[in-house]
């Protein structure tokens, strides 16, 4: 399987899942719904317990952002988002709205160990990971590997960049110079991104 | 607007767009800060595209989900859409106050009250959020031309203009400019001669004023 036709079939699924997303936004297409669900739904969880979220809770949150995908899915535009993108910020609103609130009841303590990473995935498999993306890991792709790495941690396990620091036992100052420098690339592999 | 200091540092807007920020504070002075500049708006955008990125490619997990597809349908049929029923107006909603939609979401979510108190001659301050490690978030009014004596920060502090500008030396902050003041830099601030202003702050640490009077003015603003 060439890069290429990797890349044509991922473009392609891509613009199913958004043709998906938009039958259910027009006209409350279950059987669009269906398919959005066997899609999402298992990526969400899986998602949501790289995380931390045990889960059950990860179950809870799941069903969760598949209802909103269901009731707000006529405001998502095609033209601004991939169904992935604006997919990824419900769930991650959901993730968070449930752990401030959380907080806020002093239900737990931020420093608990079961916020802490379970397992810490060789950096190896985290890149195999980010190669099974679409259009945009091209440009994560020509990252070089410690800048990957950063933004990988960011997304699949939800640390912070200060966490990121303390995992591989860096200053702050270069997980941060790492990031701009990782941004600055991305921004111009994206070509745009106003 | 894309001049040097008037965006954050690229780290704010990974923990950001990962939702990784440490306090909900942050949340709110971030979504606020995204919802007024396009600057801002672009970055977290490109980010959020290698979010979904990695939703997509993430596997599928291999335990079976705990429900099914006609469950959340179901639900939909029979549970009222939160979403719709909570879109309740701030308690202090002031349209003069130009105040961005995630910080009044925040103000009626949590029913935080925009109570204004006295900060210094033509300045009044509205505290919205107190952290566990002395951080606050809070509202700056100002009038035109008002002068902040020279200061320096025990933490670091954002400020986000919401309304009119703020000069710090010859840089102009207009709404959607955030400055972020780092622990040991000093600096002056006036208010545009514009109009009146107003900032989202983020405060941790206290400010620390070069005069003993100001020092001793802090103890009744409580900055």
């Amino acid at each position: 399987m060439t890069h290429d036709t990797d890349r044509r079939r991922s473009i392609s699924d891509a613009a199913r899942l958004a043709g998906l997303l938009e039958q259910v936004g027009e006209k409350r297409d279950a059987q669009a719904f269906r398919a959005l669900f066997d899609h999402f739904a298992p990526r969400i969880r899986s998602f949501l317990m790289k995380r931390r979220v045990s889960a059950a809770l990860a179950d809870d949150l799941t069903q969760d952002v598949m209802l909103a995908i269901w009731r707000r899915a006529s405001s998502f535009d095609a033209a601004r988002a991939s169904a992935a993108t604006w997919i990824y910020t419900i769930a991650r609103n959901a993730h968070i709205d449930h752990y401030r609130k959380a907080v806020r009841a002093r239900k737990i303590d931020e420093h608990d160990p079961h916020f802490q990473p379970p397992d810490q995935p060789l950096p190896d498999d985290l890149y195999e990971r980010a190669e099974a993306g679409q259009s945009v890991t091209g440009a994560l792709s020509g990252l070089p590997d410690d800048q990957r790495l950063v933004l990988e941690l960011a997304f699949t396990e939800g640390l912070s960049h200060s966490e990121i620091a303390e995992r591989l036992d860096l200053p702050l100052g270069t997980v941060k110079s790492r990031v701009r420098l990782a941004m600055n690339k991305m921004r111009q592999g994206l070509g745009e991104w106003k | 607007m894309t001049q040097r200091g008037h965006v954050l540092d690229d780290s704010w807007y990974l923990d950001y767009a990962a939702g990784t920020l440490g306090t909900e504070a942050q949340d709110v002075m971030m979504a606020s800060h995204v919802e007024l500049s396009d600057e801002a708006r672009g970055r977290v955008a490109a980010l959020e595209m290698l979010g979904g990125a990695m939703l997509d490619a993430s596997d599928s997990g291999e335990a079976p989900l705990g429900f099914r597809v006609e469950d959340i349908l179901r639900r939909a049929g029979d549970e009222p859409d939160a979403a719709v029923t909570a879109a309740a107006p701030a308690p202090d909603a002031d349209d003069s106050l130009c105040l961005p939609q995630a910080l009044q979401d925040y103000l009626a979510r949590t029913g935080t009250p925009v109570r204004w108190g006295f900060l210094g001659p033509g300045m009044r301050k509205a505290i919205l959020w107190r952290g566990e490690h002395g951080e606050r978030l809070w509202l700056l009014r100002a009038r035109p031309g008002v002068a902040i004596p020279h200061h320096g920060h025990n933490g670091s502090e954002l400020t986000l203009v919401l309304k009119g500008s703020f000069w710090d030396g010859d840089q102009e902050y207009r709404p959607g400019d955030v400055e972020e003041a780092h622990p040991g830099v000093e600096h002056d601030i006036r208010i545009g001669e514009g109009g009146e202003c107003i900032c989202l702050a983020l405060t941790e640490g206290k400010l620390k004023f070069e005069s003993p009077v100001l020092r001793a003015f802090q103890v009744f603003t409580g900055l």
